[in-house]
């Protein structure tokens, strides 16, 4: 080492005065804590009372607001599958009665919150309806049982299974014991009732459900002789004809047959072509909307159609009396005969005769074994008269023991006082059902069952398909599965898990082929071909002659039906299902009359074609109260105007008028019209010929959520809301709706300068991910399964009756429903409408705090803890679809629980700690104050995109049909009218269908220059040439 | 032969030979002496409404808009129709302290204090229903611009309502500037008549230790017209603003570029007419009638028929446009939900139509406009007639615009949407019971001013001319042009 010196300045070489001073100063300033002032600071005697006042009335003041504790206890050992934020999904399957559908269930934190239909089903292929859908809240209903019960109504008490067990052995004794359910799906069930039969000697297994399919049942023995319902397939049939099948909405398999019924309605552009779909029918029905044409009869005509449409299709004469229902069968019969073999015709009526009739006409069309397929059969047994035999046997005191599972016949039996009597002759009442639903609250012994998510099952949802149940949440509450006690009572010591394992494991091929078709949950046969059936013609000339025999009718008609929505089971305690708006009439909550624009002017004194009483009857939510009688029982309803119903028939929901026992959301919604229901043979009669009608004074609000129904105004017709053609249109004109846009935007430029000439902004590049959706008006049939999917998704809070009679309903996707053309008769369709994520978003510019603003990926986005509510978005909206939080539907509020005397009981009943458990924790609940609407499910988006980032790849949305997300309304959606993905991506699904369907596609209200970003792909319907060829001609002529 | 100093068109700004001191005992008497019974009356009224507006308010902000009708159709309904109501109001005030001042019109004197208090209140209330329609009011504050831990987050310069809280804010401070520089000398005056301690306290620091001295009026002078000139543009500003709201939307019905010009008239319109109603109460109770003159009144109620008409031509102008445009939502807006008395709110057009042209203009004829009685019912029938505009532009495009599907179900406010607009009237009326209270109604100083030019003592004083030829007078130097074209008659 030298001792030589390194220096860095010339300062510190010579040791200057001022390099010693900066030495020196370096460090000047003194760091704080040597800082006397500081050290020494004491706080002076009026500064620390200040303080102390201070801290003290602060400290009050906070301490004196009660702050809600809510609790997040981590697992103490964390199960393994568990992973908190990550989904599981678990496949099992939906089951009602005789409906199944292959669901998956999604589960979080251990918690199923959303079903979706299983993609391995060659039956839904993944589609769901709204039932379906809401199936998850049900199991998170605070109406549900949640113990096994002895004693019946007020004397009920709750008892362990064990002793329970111990009761029932006693006193069943060796009596016979008769097992009432609704149809079995389960194969595995059916054997277990069977051993129970065997085991207890005089028993016997009756199926009645609560609107069956008897008629169809009989027709096929008498004429297939099979008692069997068989598959149909709308997907081969390229001339469908439908007498009153509500096929989809609620006939046999709606979801099955939306899918195959799209098929046909989907349009290549370059070959256009589409199925063609007449509808006979006598009130307004889903299936009947969406018709290219619907022809309208009354009910107690349905044989004589029924029979002049076979009359037709063998060339003879039809004899009917109305001038344009017999144009229509005749209509009717020359499609069909000229598309033998791709023809079908079904009926929705519960005859035996005119369904012995309808198999004649698809017979006579070559059907069999091609549009109808009798390779696999579905699993509706019930006959109704051996219900109304067993009532009899119990009026007679001949049943000791009655099980009852999956029915409800004191709430859905027409003479429910026959039954409730029979009932109390019953010694031994037992009731499995998961609700305390009219007749579980006349059984003295109930041991409710689980819900389809907490059991273990399968089901034979048509021959060879087999779907599977596990379960996706340990029970919670003190339930028992049926199985497990029918099992039990038989004497078995194996539980129905073990027994259904053994019983697949030696059909599947041991342990591993259990776990696989567990995971799967499905099971399809290998073969697709289509079965034909023997057809024996020999009962169908005594069905013609009694379907046509004089029916006596009176003056006005009625007809007892369905609701896509709430259905005729337990559907009206579901607060999703009652706030979904019916399709068709747009009504929640309640079930009313329908009657059409004509008799509404001679029974209610409404003319719809006068503007004053239109617009009256459409802003005024009271709705005039009819009286209904039938056979001296009467009923009160509302009456609803619904067009596309028969001048002189009127129509009833069933389903509604439960007990509120069953459920805080069925409480005091509609009547139950099960009692205008009648046997008639061997089955129910689900219309009644003759009904005295009589107005009263009296005035009901109908809470809807749609009130005006046309876009054609006083002052123009606004097609730029919605486009619609027919076929024969689009064929000779296909530039059609090209043209009318270019004819809309021509004074900004025209198409292909819209953009940037509607604006005197500049137009920015959008790279990256562009989010882009399209709808198909075609083949959307307004089932509305993806409204209630929204529901579930995105945790959109139930507002209840009175919040959506003042229009506060919250929907973020709403299925618009539009009427054109003939009052009486008119062409409808439907619109899903969601926030359309505008590019130049009217929303966005509005708002004072930037609450609302735009992504990158061209979402338009809310942002609810920036959102002060001034409400200028959703009036500047040209959709109408910000919803706003008028009061504190979620219980998430800074002022907790003051909503009682606010919102409704079932409101409150949606924010208690149980039914919380379906919200989903990727969805922020929104409180009282702000604004909300459609997302593009943008949880769903970043997890898919941060999906693909994992894998390093780019994000996939349909290309070449690998999917990373799905928005909850794409993946409900039964017949894939809604397509979404990444418009940036050439290859992705939305791109194509956009490029394959140009001439089609349309924005809503594109001449605002607000830049949507749903296309929706219009309206097309299969209406003759002749007839579309002169309305062009005479709109030539106009011009 | 008056004519020399006393114009033959002009009537004088000031009944009657007062002195200085007849003005200042006139017009200060309500503040020295006790209350009558009536004043108690109405100031109780008003405090109960203001008490119900606040418990209406109170339930608005606990449970929820939802205590309101407004629905996912109508955002707006009555709020931000009484919003756009009260800042109307406010616009005659200023309108008459800087415009007319600027002008140079000497009858403001008499109504221009009590017009600006009118400005202030209502502006107040004005104010209340932006921030209480707001859907979670404890994040108002969200709207102020002001650097922040949020990123920073701004607010949006985008939005008319910003804008609308800028233009009220600084509407509203120019204002009480104004009217409360105009109150110095005044409450000056009161100071100095005090006989309690209290009182002499109190206007000592609310007159800012006023002196009278040359240098404070010459301060004041200048700090009116500085104040005028700020205001003038403003009064311009804030209806257009607020118009902005509407005209800057895609609505039918509110996306006008006509709406600007239309709302400030419609707005003076409307604020005239509450100074009528007002001051022909006020000149009646403090016996005010030398200084609010008829000839005050009349000048107003021409204002009124000018600025009804310029409306009317709006209204018309607008039907037109719906016709002419030929664009059907805007014709459905303007034809059918409006012009069609029977569609569902045709009523309210109709009513609008009536009350604000038709009505007024019985205004042409100079015996109705100097009927005191005629006056009165016709400025409460503009302001009823505004109301009616406002609640047209907003409810009538709301509830069927674009898409038919969301057309509304009929919209009719809740017990509590119409207790927070009593409530505005309480707290409008309880300000303005106490402003009558405790300040002088009438600017004393001003008027003392104008009586150097007109009203009897000045006839008075001016008398001995008469007693000079004129050709003596003309050549005097006393007198100008007109009075020497007079002499030569």
């Amino acid at each position: 080492m030298s001792d030589k010196k390194y220096w860095q300045s010339f300062g510190e070489l010579n040791n200057s005065e001022a390099y010693q001073q900066s030495v020196k100063d370096e460090f000047k300033e003194e760091l704080p804590f040597e800082n006397e002032g500081l050290l020494s600071a004491s706080t002076p005697r009026r500064d620390f009372l200040k303080y102390l006042g201070f801290s003290t009335a602060a400290a009050t003041i906070a301490a004196s607001c009660e702050v809600p504790v809510k609790k997040a206890i981590p697992f103490a050992n964390k199960p393994e599958d568990i992973v908190p934020g990550i989904s599981n999904y678990y496949a099992t399957t939906y089951v009602n009665g005789g409906e199944a559908v292959s669901v998956v269930a999604k589960v979080r934190d251990g918690r199923p919150i959303k079903i979706e239909g299983n993609d391995l089903s060659n039956i839904t292929g993944g589609g769901t309806s709204a039932r379906v859908q809401a199936s998850v809240l049900d199991l998170y209903d605070t109406a549900r049982l949640r113990f096994p019960t002895i004693g019946v109504g007020e004397d009920a008490k709750e008892v362990t299974f064990e002793a329970f067990d111990k009761e029932i052995a006693v006193a069943l004794g060796s009596n016979p014991v008769t097992i009432l359910t609704s149809s079995i799906v389960s194969p595995s069930t059916k054997e277990i009732i069977n051993q129970f039969i065997a085991k207890h000697p005089g028993s016997k297994h009756v199926v009645y459900d609560a609107v069956s399919y008897s008629g169809i049942l009989l027709a096929n023995e008498a004429t297939y002789g099979k008692k069997a319902i068989p598959s149909y397939k709308f997907d081969n049939a390229k001339v469908i004809v439908s007498l009153g099948a509500d096929f989809l909405g609620t006939w046999i398999s709606p979801i099955e047959f939306s899918k195959q019924y799209a098929k046909g309605k989907k349009i290549n552009e370059k070959n256009p072509s589409m199925s063609k779909h007449i509808h006979f029918e006598s009130v307004a029905s889903l299936t009947g909307s969406n018709a290219d044409e619907r022809f309208l009869h009354k009910p107690s005509e349905t044989g004589s159609v029924a029979v002049a449409l076979l009359n037709a299709i063998n060339g003879q004469a039809v004899s009917i009396a109305d001038a344009k229902l017999k144009a229509g069968i005749e209509k009717a019969a020359k499609a069909l005969t000229s598309a033998k073999g791709e023809a079908l015709v079904v009926s929705g009526s519960n005859d035996v005769n005119i369904q012995i009739v309808v198999n004649a006409i698809n017979e006579a069309l070559q059907s069999n074994g091609k549009t109808i397929d009798w390779s696999a059969t579905y699993t509706y047994q019930g006959v109704d008269a051996d219900f109304a035999k067993l009532v009899e046997e119990m009026n007679a005191g001949n049943v000791p023991a009655l099980f009852v599972y999956g029915t409800n016949p004191a709430y859905s039996w027409f003479a429910a006082d026959k039954f409730i009597a029979g009932l109390k002759k019953v010694k031994v009442a037992v009731s499995f059902n998961g609700k305390n639903d009219e007749t579980t609250q006349l059984c003295k012994y109930v041991i409710p069952s689980h819900h389809y998510l907490e059991s273990w099952g399968d089901a034979e949802i048509k021959t060879g398909h087999y779907s599977f149940l596990q379960p996706t949440i340990a029970p919670l509450f003190k339930t028992r599965q049926w199985q497990d006690s029918l099992l039990l009572w038989n004497g078995s010591t194996t539980d129905y898990v073990t027994y259904l394992k053994t019983y697949w494991s030696a059909k599947v091929g041991g342990e591993n082929g259990w776990d696989k078709v567990l995971q799967e949950g499905i099971i399809a046969p290998a073969s697709t071909n289509t079965v034909s059936a023997n057809f024996s013609s020999s009962a169908v000339a005594n069905a013609v002659s009694a379907a046509t025999s004089g029916k006596k009718a009176g003056k006005y008609e009625l007809v007892l039906y369905q609701k896509v929505t709430v259905g005729a089971t337990d559907g009206a305690s579901n607060p999703w299902l009652q706030e979904l708006p019916d399709p068709v009439t747009k009504a929640t909550w309640d079930n009313y009359l329908i009657v059409s624009p004509a008799l509404a002017k001679t029974l209610l004194n409404i003319d719809l074609t006068n503007n004053g009483q239109a617009d009256a009857y459409e802003v005024q939510p009271p709705k005039k109260v009819v009286k209904v009688t039938v056979n001296g029982k009467t009923i009160s309803l509302p009456a609803l105007i619904i067009p596309g119903t028969q001048a002189d028939t009127v129509g009833i929901a069933l389903g509604y008028g439960r007990s509120e026992k069953i459920g805080k959301a069925a409480a005091g919604t509609g009547q139950n019209a099960f009692v205008f229901t009648s046997l008639n043979g061997n089955t129910v009669n689900y219309s009644v010929a003759d009904v005295q009608l009589e107005l009263t004074n009296e005035t009901y609000k109908v809470a809807l959520t749609q009130t005006h129904n046309g876009y054609d105004t006083a002052q123009g017709n606004r097609t730029e809301v919605m486009k619609e053609l027919t076929l024969a249109h689009f064929k000779e004109d296909p530039k059609e709706i090209l043209e009318d846009r270019e004819k809309e935007l021509a004074p900004f430029g025209g198409l292909a300068k819209f953009e940037k000439d509607g604006t005197i902004y500049p137009v920015f590049d959008r790279p990256g991910i562009k989010w882009g959706m399209s709808v198909d008006l075609n083949t959307c049939t307004g089932c509305s399964a993806c409204v209630v999917a929204c529901h579930a998704e995105n945790n959109v809070p139930v507002v209840g009756k009175p919040e959506v009679l003042r229009f506060h309903d919250m929907h973020w996707l709403r299925i618009d429903r539009y009427y054109s053309g003939d009052m009486d008769n008119p062409n409808v369709v439907f619109q899903p409408l969601m926030c359309q994520h505008c590019d130049n978003a009217p929303c966005e510019n509005v708002c004072p705090v930037a609450a609302t603003n735009h992504s990158s990926e061209g979402l338009n986005q809310m942002t609810y803890n920036r959102c002060i509510g001034t409400r200028y978005c959703a009036n500047n909206c040209p959709y109408k679809v910000r919803r706003f939080n008028w009061a504190d539907y979620t219980g998430a509020d800074s002022f907790p629980d003051n909503q009682k005397d606010v919102l409704n009981d079932v409101v409150l009943m949606m924010n208690d700690d149980l039914t919380r458990m379906v919200l989903n924790p990727d969805v922020t609940v929104r409180s009282r104050g702000v604004i909300e609407k459609c997302s593009f499910c943008v949880q769903r988006l970043q997890e898919g995109k941060l999906k693909a980032k994992k894998e390093s790849r780019p994000l996939e949305t349909g290309n070449e049909g690998k999917w990373d997300l799905k928005t909850a309304c794409q993946q409900a959606c039964p017949t894939n009218a809604i397509v979404f993905g990444n418009a940036n991506d050439s290859h992705s699904a939305i791109s194509i269908t956009r490029q394959e369907n140009k001439l089609r596609s349309f924005y809503s209200l594109e001449q605002l220059h607000v830049l949507p970003n749903v296309t929706y792909l219009a309206k097309v319907r299969n209406i003759e040439e002749e007839h579309a060829g002169a309305e062009k001609k005479e709109e030539k002529e106009h011009a | 032969m008056h004519l020399k100093y006393e114009s033959q068109l002009r009537e004088p700004l000031v009944y009657g030979s007062k002195t200085y001191h007849d003005v200042t005992e006139d017009i200060v008497r309500p503040i020295e002496a006790k209350p009558s019974k009536l004043w108690y009356i109405g100031f109780y009224i008003a405090v109960a409404l203001l008490i119900f507006g606040v418990y209406s308010i109170y339930r608005d902000v606990t449970y929820g808009i939802g205590q309101w009708n407004l629905n996912k159709t109508i955002g707006w309904g009555w709020d931000i129709t009484n919003f756009v109501w009260w800042v109307g109001i406010g616009h005659a005030g200023t309108l008459i302290s800087a415009i007319l001042l600027l002008f140079r019109q000497g009858w403001r004197t008499g109504v221009n204090r009590a017009a600006e208090a009118m400005t202030i209140f209502a502006v107040m209330c004005a104010g209340q229903f932006p921030i209480w329609h707001m859907g979670r009011v404890w994040m108002a504050f969200f709207v102020m611009p002001y650097p922040n831990t949020r990123g920073p987050l701004w607010v949006n310069f985008n939005s008319p309502l910003l804008w609308d809280v800028f233009a009220i804010s600084t509407y509203f401070t120019v204002s009480l500037l104004f009217w409360y520089s105009g109150l110095l000398p005044d409450l000056a005056t009161v100071r100095d008549r005090a006989k309690t301690k209290l009182r002499k306290h109190l206007y000592g620091v609310a007159s800012f230790g006023w002196s009278g001295s040359t240098k404070h009026w010459q301060r004041h002078e200048s700090l009116s017209l500085v104040l005028a000139g700020l205001s003038t543009p403003l009064v311009l500003s804030v209806h257009t603003i607020v118009s902005f709201d509407f005209a800057t939307s895609v609505i039918p019905g509110w996306h006008t570029t006509i709406f600007p010009p239309y709302f400030v008239a419609g707005a003076v319109f409307s604020g005239f007419a509450m100074v009528q109603s007002l001051m022909i109460i006020v000149r009646k109770v403090f016996g005010m009638e030398d200084y609010v003159t008829m000839g005050h009144i009349e000048a107003m109620n021409k204002v009124i028929v000018l600025t009804g008409s310029i409306v009317g031509v709006a209204y018309l102008t607008e039907l037109f446009m719906g016709w002419y445009s030929q664009n059907k939502y805007e014709g459905y807006t303007f034809w059918y939900s409006r012009a069609n008395l029977f569609s569902p709110y045709g009523w309210s057009y109709w009513g609008m139509m009536a009350c604000n042209v038709i009505s007024p203009q019985i205004f042409w004829f100079r015996k109705m406009r100097r009927n005191l009685f005629v006056t009165f019912f016709m400025s409460v029938i503009v302001n009823i007639g505004m109301w009616f505009e406002r609640f047209v532009i907003i409810v009538t495009s709301l509830y069927r615009d674009y898409l038919p599907s969301s057309w509304a179900v009929y919209y009719s406010p809740t017990i509590w949407e119409i207790g927070f607009y009593l409530g505005t009237f309480g707290l409008f009326f309880t300000c303005f019971f106490l402003f009558a209270k405790y300040f002088p109604v009438i600017a004393i100083a001003e008027i003392k001013y104008v009586l150097k030019t007109t009203g009897e003592s000045y006839k008075e004083k001016m008398g001995h001319l008469e007693q000079v030829p004129a050709e003596v007078f003309g050549h005097s130097g006393h007198g100008h042009t007109t009075v020497d074209n007079h002499a030569h008659n």
